[in-house]
């Protein structure tokens, strides 16, 4: 893991509302390596969505803002960075895939019109060269007869098909990173499969690294090398995605995964619901709904992350100095055995089942 | 279905239309006393003619004494070949009333509309763009402000103040100077102000409502994402989009040039333009000449839905033409 490509430093972002100001989020830190796929999971308002598009500065400013921390991507601090150079970035370097393909492309160009836009902002190729790349990038993506279909308008296309088109506009210059903010939770589980099943074919042929934002295990149990779990803000667990699944440190991935159906046990609801963003609890953000939660998790700052692994960190105060990380563990060895026989050491792949239901 | 059958279509419902209104016109003006024919005996009287034998000779000019069909045919010929009558209060036709104070319109409307639809439009998409700040506010409010002023009420305060205290501008206008005098530029600049106040109001507010639908749309922010600068996101993917919507209004400003009869300006400002003349012909009963300058406008509106339909499909790639 030396010199990843993106590195986000305990990243503070906010927005400053008239009822207040809004942490969305609150001392964030992860590192993406080079050809590696990151998945961010979370709840709604996790802070998921703002931490990722806080990379390029997507976010509205005001009243958003970056109010401590760094983001390096390939040795540059993105949040010192002038707005110029950004705009280079953003599409060149570090290209972005929305929730929604039925709202991410303009209804009054042809989605050929919108590629070639995106590519000759970052290269400076004739209108003609950049039609042509278009219609490999269309080609590439899947839409059957891009030459064809180039001059179509997006309500032309379904909603994969444009989903599609979104894809082949973010590699139209060949960026190092793609930051896909939930691409598939909008399409149907069979055209979701599809997509998932484009990006990681994308990612062999291009080499770029992926930022997958989802609140879906089973997506991130088909795509992700690492994952990062968010909560209200803060990350929870960080870890190679075969040790989180099976080893789940925090008692809140825990939870989250006791939500997934189809481990040979009911499903297990979070009870509660998020903090409030803008007035968040004392200690560690989980303490309120956390079963194990201690008088240590009340009081203070949020626990520091704490190795549980090999590149494997839970910020949970169990594993720290005087307490018995197996308090938590336990639970986790009862469920194990629990689910024996039918799906040991499967977890993972059980939760791309339900999922992505591929093909 | 192609889009030249659906605008040959277009143009024939136009011309249906402006068929069904001079009709219409043709059947008020038939039930309708008078006619001017009240007005033209009370001239004969004063100047010592015969009332009876006036209102004989105006019935045989008129031709109100044919039969109600050959009437109906002869006002349709003489529509269509632009034979509109004869103003008898300016003793001239009613074409060459129009053609003499269309310039004196032209000369304040067209700067003034210029004016209302780039600043408006300039300041719109400004406050839309920076929702919520200071200067959105300052605009919103200078908006309201042009909005509820009476133009009558805004146009005498400003003669009261430039012209009769400062003394810095003329308080009517005086025809005879050259079109491109300072002095005729003078007295144009307080009717501008005037016409282009409400309207720079009124394209604000709708291009800063249009371009709000559009400034938080997941579009803008792939735009943003590929690297567009503030600039071309403005433009090309929150101004083009908007501008469907609000080319109803910039078609009706347009036309509007046409036939820029704005009443109560040329009123306070004392303009020959065609809304001085047509307030004059409604306040004298100069029946022919009001009916012109009221079919004027019809006329444009009718044209101005067709180029707005047309406008439409050629803007917007979603709207079908196919089944209208």
């Amino acid at each position: 893991m030396t010199d990843p490509l993106l590195s986000i430093r305990d990243l503070h972002v906010q927005f400053n509302t008239d009822e207040g100001t809004v942490r969305a989020v609150d001392g964030v830190s992860f590192d993406v390596a080079r050809g590696e796929t990151v998945c961010v999971v979370g709840e709604s308002g996790s802070g998921k969505t703002v931490a990722c598009e806080s990379i390029t500065k997507l976010i509205p400013m005001p009243p958003g803002e970056i109010a401590g921390g760094e983001i390096l991507f390939d040795g540059e601090d993105l949040t010192e960075t002038s707005e110029k150079r950004l705009e280079d970035i953003r599409g060149g370097r570090i290209a972005h895939v929305f929730q929604n393909p039925q709202s991410a492309l303009n209804p009054v160009y042809p989605v050929g019109a919108q590629i070639v836009e995106a590519i000759r902002l970052h290269r400076d190729v004739s209108k003609e060269a950049a039609r042509d790349r278009a219609i490999d990038l269309l080609d590439r993506v899947g839409i059957p007869e891009a030459t064809a279909r180039i001059d179509d308008y997006p309500h032309e296309f379904s909603g994969g098909m444009k989903q599609r088109v979104v894809i082949a506009m973010a590699l139209a210059a060949d960026p190092d990173l793609l930051i896909a903010d939930e691409p598939t939770t909008a399409l149907d589980v069979t055209i979701q499969a599809q997509i998932l099943r484009l990006l990681r074919d994308l990612q062999d042929e291009f080499g770029m690294s992926i930022v997958f934002v989802t609140h879906d295990l089973g997506v991130v149990a088909e795509i992700a090398d690492r994952v990062v779990v968010m909560y209200s803000g803060k990350v929870m667990e960080t870890g190679p995605v075969y040790d989180v699944f099976e080893q789940p440190s925090h008692p809140y991935t825990k939870a989250l995964l006791g939500c997934l159906p189809g481990q040979g046990k009911s499903m297990e609801p979070i009870g509660g619901t998020l903090p409030d963003p803008k007035n968040p609890p004392a200690g560690c953000r989980f303490h309120p709904r956390c079963p194990h939660a201690t008088a240590d998790c009340r009081t203070g700052d949020h626990p520091e992350p704490l190795d549980v692994g090999t590149d494997h960190e839970a910020a949970c105060v169990y594993y720290g100095p005087g307490y018995d990380a197996s308090v938590i563990q336990s639970d986790a060895v009862s469920e194990s055995t629990a689910t024996d026989g039918g799906s040991e050491g499967g977890t993972p792949a059980d939760a791309s089942e339900s999922g992505g239901d591929d093909r | 279905m192609s889009m030249h059958w659906y605008v040959a279509r277009r143009v024939a419902w136009a011309v249906i239309a402006t068929y069904l209104i001079l009709s219409i016109t043709f059947g008020l003006l038939a039930v309708a006393p008078g006619d001017g024919q009240t007005a033209f005996a009370f001239k004969a009287a004063t100047q010592g003619g015969d009332v009876d034998e006036a209102q004989e000779t105006f019935d045989e000019i008129t031709g109100r004494d044919e039969p109600l069909l050959t009437r109906y045919k002869n006002y349709m010929v003489n529509m269509a070949t632009l034979n509109w009558g004869w103003s008898f209060t300016r003793n001239q036709p009613v074409l060459d009333a129009i053609a003499q104070a269309y310039p004196y319109s032209l000369m304040y409307a067209v700067p003034a509309t210029l004016i209302s639809i780039i600043a408006g439009y300039a300041i719109g998409l400004y406050s839309a763009t920076h929702q919520y700040t200071l200067t959105d506010y300052f605009g919103t409010f200078t908006a309201f402000f042009g909005i509820s002023i009476p133009n009558f009420w805004f146009g005498i305060m400003l003669i009261l103040v430039f012209a009769v205290d400062l003394g810095w501008l003329p308080s009517y206008y005086q025809t005879g100077r050259g079109v491109w005098t300072v002095a005729n530029a003078k007295q144009l600049i307080l009717p501008i102000i005037v016409l282009s106040t409400g309207a720079i109001a009124g394209n604000m507010r709708y291009s800063r409502a249009e371009a709000l639908e559009y400034v938080h749309a997941d579009f803008v922010k792939t735009a943003r994402a590929k690297g567009a600068d503030d600039w071309r996101v403005l433009v090309r993917h929150i101004f083009r989009p908007a501008l469907v919507p609000l080319m109803t209004i910039l078609v009706a400003d347009i036309l509007g040039l046409l036939f820029a009869g704005a009443y109560i300006t040329e009123v306070v400002f004392q303009i020959p333009g065609l809304g001085l003349l047509s307030y004059k012909a409604i306040i004298q009963q100069d029946t022919a000449l009001v009916m012109a300058t009221t079919l004027i406008p019809v006329f444009i509106a009718i044209i101005g839905n067709l180029v707005q339909d047309i406008a439409y499909t050629v803007l917007d790639p979603r709207i079908s033409y196919g089944d209208r």
